[in-house]
């Protein structure tokens, strides 16, 4: 142990001897290869290239662990008490790499690969065929076009957020019921809701709003049968359940602004809709984008009514990307596509987002 | 048996006239080998008897007593083949689903007695009927099947018996089951491969016709005869629009068809209409070409089908509003059971249903046959159609039976023991108490549909023989309609539905040219899952 060196971060410092560090050395590369080789040798054996007996792939896992293990050991013995503070973070950062980064790159394998779990041959590279099939495939685009729509109606859901939101930030009866009960939607499950509206308060004949439609001039009321109505109606039941989500969200945001500035401006001599348009509004933009964005994620996931209530229909009316890769995932058994499918939406997703995500930041830039 | 089917006939039928009459029936049976000197067979149907009366019909469900019971009494067979304590160390892994009072639940019941004398051990891998197929499914594609015995619907079979995961089946088993007892359709090719047997049935399925007695008849507003074609049978849906239900005072309705898809299961409501047309009594194949795997679904008599299902929605009110959102369970259940529509085919579901469901309001007015037929069939190697009467019931999903896995094949003790274990369970006196009390399982043998024996044991015989009766005639037609058992066929069901419900909402010019992207979709999945061997494995299905 010596005085020297950085003792302001640094209890004890380390004296390490060069056999130490050969040692470190050798067991972090000795293991990586062993790593290495296994692997290597395991791909050999299920690509059938060699028959080594292999029956799983847990000696690969083995070998990884040991890897980990020494490259944590490693750090130490190279590095000291330096190496010791790395062990707080790397096995959680190896846990994690394990845990998304080998099923992604399993998943892309998957991905570029002819896989019916049906066919007697097995899995397959299959190049871009996938993505040739995919291009090519009217239910996949249709199902995209689908949620553009289904996106964009998450403005109208902001609107009506906001006004709730609005309407509850206000000094009214009974706020802290209509509080609970406006979210209340959103802690159902959305399957509980695609059987109580969509098949039971919208069933056409008995159904008690199907009912109130025929007392109101509506002779055959169908809330599935035609294409846009069906839309529609998905589009309304999903606004339900998620629009309590945007309004609480926005609430904080109207809480959190002082009351100084709606007070100026009204000093001022704005009025209602000027405090609301040129105050209220610019200042809750940084949240509602928030609201907005992380609500495009949610819809970008919907897939659960749609499956419950019109699987789809009517002729893929209502189809989501979510609820196409589902059927042709669990029902076709075709996980080398299905995987593509979800793998190129991540991508979109992604992208999509990450442009949201500048504009969002333009916008609420304050201006100077 | 359907636990709903149960409770109609325990609930809705049993008086104390009858329960004496099943007493002094059953006491009058148990009597008769003494007394008349007659031996083992009528000592069988002593134990007939016996089980009928566990617990007794009205006396509530079954209990794990119970279930251990009838387990005991219905091992002579076994007992015949297998020596006390034969097994003694042998452990075997059932693989199946877990529903309430029903399948490994009820199995776990009934083997106990069995595990007791061989001295075997069962262990259980119980799966939610949801988790049965992608774990199934899973298994097989990653090669990890981690059981012995496996109980399973036959369409699985293109799954597992051509990829070589099953045992074949011993010859002593064959003749412990008695199998030549099964109903005509359960027999040879189903539950073989390449002319080897895999199967013991516990179970049987098919699709039965029911229709609202209170339409048809003299001046009934469906006209005095029940539709006997599917040309009738669209004739009188589209006569009755406009008109009023007599039961409900809403819109009359004739034919439900699901316009929905339903997992894949949908499709077997258009096999339903399609059969009588596609189904030629001289060739065993109708979905696909049995050299080639082309696909026959859009030749002239699927697209007539389809055509038929299409000239009812462009009738105005001829189906229910909202049709085209409306699965099976929605023809069956919300529309059907509640009074709105007057012909369906499903399976026994319905007619077990119609007097036990509380929201059911058609119990007194329905009535049962086999799937409609047709004045004219399409032979499709001939390539025309024949002027002349056909009918075809289709047998959709064929039933569950219990198969025994490869991995027992090694150990002779052990394979032996799976096979005992199996035969156990489809033994012929056992499945008779599985039919008759709450099981999950339908009746599926000759001697399962004997009416005495079901009256004696206290069941109302004109529902027994009206309902049940139906779905003994189409076990036993000459010219059922068998589902392919081939790898991926609920894949090509899945993508019926998606074109199908396109077809169906205009998106597609013509029913033809519905027809002809249902075909197309099942030739890239042919290709994908590989022709050649799914030809063969078609042509082993059918028993070619």
């Amino acid at each position: 142990m010596s005085g020297a060196g950085d003792l302001l971060h640094v209890v004890s410092n380390d004296t390490i001897s060069a056999r130490r560090k050969t040692f470190a050395r050798l067991i972090i590369w000795g293991s990586g290869l062993l790593l290495l080789g296994v692997g290597a040798a395991q791909t050999l054996h299920s690509t059938g290239n060699a028959a080594l007996g292999f029956e799983n792939w847990r000696p690969t896992l083995y070998a990884y662990v040991a890897w980990a293990i020494c490259l944590c050991w490693g750090q130490v013995l190279l590095h000291g008490e330096n190496g010791k503070r790395t062990l707080f973070v790397l096995p959680a950062a190896l846990f994690v790499i394990s845990l998304t980064v080998f099923p992604l790159l399993f998943g892309l394998i998957i991905a570029f690969s002819d896989w019916n779990l049906s066919s007697p041959t097995g899995r397959h590279f299959n190049g871009l065929d996938n993505v040739r099939q995919m291009l090519a495939d009217p239910f996949y685009w249709n199902a995209m076009t689908n949620m553009v729509w289904y996106t964009l109606a998450i403005l109208v859901e902001y609107a009506i957020a906001f006004g709730l939101a609005l309407a509850l930030n206000a000094e009214i009866r009974a706020r802290k019921f209509f509080r609970v009960a406006f979210l209340l939607p959103l802690m159902l499950s959305p399957v509980a809701v695609s059987w109580m509206i969509g098949k039971s308060m919208l069933e056409p004949r008995f159904g008690p709003v199907a009912r109130l439609a025929r007392e109101l001039g509506w002779e055959n009321p169908s809330f599935f049968g035609d294409p846009n109505v069906a839309k529609a109606t998905i589009m309304i039941m999903d606004a339900w359940t998620f629009i309590p989500f945007m309004m609480i969200m926005i609430l904080a945001g109207l809480q959190a602004i002082p009351k100084e500035l709606s007070e100026a401006a009204k000093v001022d001599g704005a009025t209602g809709w000027r405090a609301f348009w040129e105050v209220t509004f610019p200042l809750m933009l940084p949240v509602s984008i928030t609201a907005i964005l992380i609500r495009i994620i949610f819809k970008l996931k919907l897939a659960d009514i749609v499956i419950a209530v019109t699987s789809g229909g009517p002729g893929g009316a209502t189809d989501t990307v979510t609820s196409f890769i589902f059927r042709e995932y669990r029902d076709r058994s075709n996980v080398g596509y299905g995987t593509l499918l979800a793998m190129v939406y991540l991508v979109v997703i992604i992208i999509a987002m990450t442009l949201l995500m500048k504009l969002a930041d333009r916008i609420t830039r304050p201006r100077t | 048996m359907k636990v709903d089917l149960y409770e109609i006939m325990s609930r809705a039928k049993f008086s104390r006239r009858r329960m004496l009459q099943g007493s002094a029936a059953l006491g009058a049976t148990a009597m008769m080998p003494s007394v008349m000197g007659f031996g083992p067979a009528l000592a069988q149907d002593n134990v007939r008897a016996q089980i009928l009366a566990i617990p007794g019909v009205g006396a509530g469900s079954p209990t794990d007593a119970d279930w251990q019971k009838v387990g005991e009494l219905c091992l002579g067979a076994t007992k015949a083949n297998v020596a006390e304590g034969e097994f003694a160390g042998v452990e075997l892994t059932f693989f199946g689903i877990n529903n309430n009072g029903l399948h490994n639940i009820l199995f776990r019941g009934l083997l106990k007695g069995w595990e007791t004398y061989t001295g075997a051990k069962i262990n259980w891998i119980d799966l939610a009927q949801a988790d049965y197929n992608p774990r199934l499914q899973q298994n097989i594609a990653t090669g990890t099947v981690d059981f012995d015995i496996l109980a399973m619907g036959a369409p699985l079979e293109g799954d597992t018996a051509s990829k070589g995961l099953l045992d074949e089946m011993p010859d002593w088993v064959k003749a412990q089951i008695e199998m030549d007892d099964y109903v005509n359709y359960l027999k040879a090719p189903v539950g073989t491969w390449d002319g080897k047997t895999y199967r013991i049935s516990i179970d049987g399925d098919c699709h039965t016709f029911a229709y609202r007695t209170d339409y048809f008849g003299e001046g009934a507003i469906g006209g005095a005869e029940v539709p006997k074609t599917w040309q009738e049978v669209n004739a009188v849906s589209k006569a009755l629009a406009g008109q009023t239900d007599p039961l409900t005072g809403l819109p009359a309705h004739g034919y439900l068809d699901p316009l929905k898809g339903w997992g894949g299961f949908g499709f077997y409501f258009l096999e339903n209409r399609a059969a009588a047309y596609a189904k030629h009594p001289a060739d065993p194949a109708w979905l696909f070409d049995a050299d080639t795997m082309k696909p026959r679904v859009n030749n002239p008599a699927w697209v007539q089908a389809i055509q038929d299902v299409m000239d009812l929605i462009a009738t105005p009110n001829a189906y229910p509003a909202d049709q085209i959102n409306a699965d099976p369970g929605t023809t069956g259940f919300s529309q059907f059971l509640a009074g709105t529509g007057s012909m369906l085919t499903w399976w026994g579901d319905i007619g077990s249903n119609a007097r036990t469901s509380d929201t059911s309001v058609v119990g007194d007015v329905i009535g049962f046959g086999i799937n409609r037929g047709s004045d004219k069939v399409y032979n499709s190697q001939a390539g025309a159609w024949e002027e002349t009467y056909n009918e075809s019931p289709n047998m959709a999903y064929l039933g569950w039976g219990v198969y025994v896995t490869n991995r027992v094949s090694g150990d002779e003790k052990k394979r032996k023991a799976a096979w005992s274990a199996a035969a156990h369970l489809g033994g012929k006196d056992l499945s008779l108490w599985m039919s008759a009390y709450p099981s999950g399982f339908q009746p599926y043998r000759n001697s399962h549909f004997q009416y005495d024996e079901w009256e004696a044991a206290g069941y109302d015989r004109a529902f027994v023989e009206d309902y049940l009766g139906s779905n003994a005639d189409s076990y036993n037609h000459p010219n059922a309609a068998i589902e392919p058992r081939i790898p991926g066929i609920f894949q090509y069901y899945s993508v019926a539905e998606d074109e199908l419900a396109k077809g169906y909402a205009g998106q597609y010019a013509s029913a033809q040219e519905t027809a002809d992207a249902i075909a197309a979709a099942w030739e890239k999945i042919t290709d994908q899952i590989g022709r050649e061997s799914q030809i063969a494995l078609y042509k082993a299905s059918l028993g070619m």
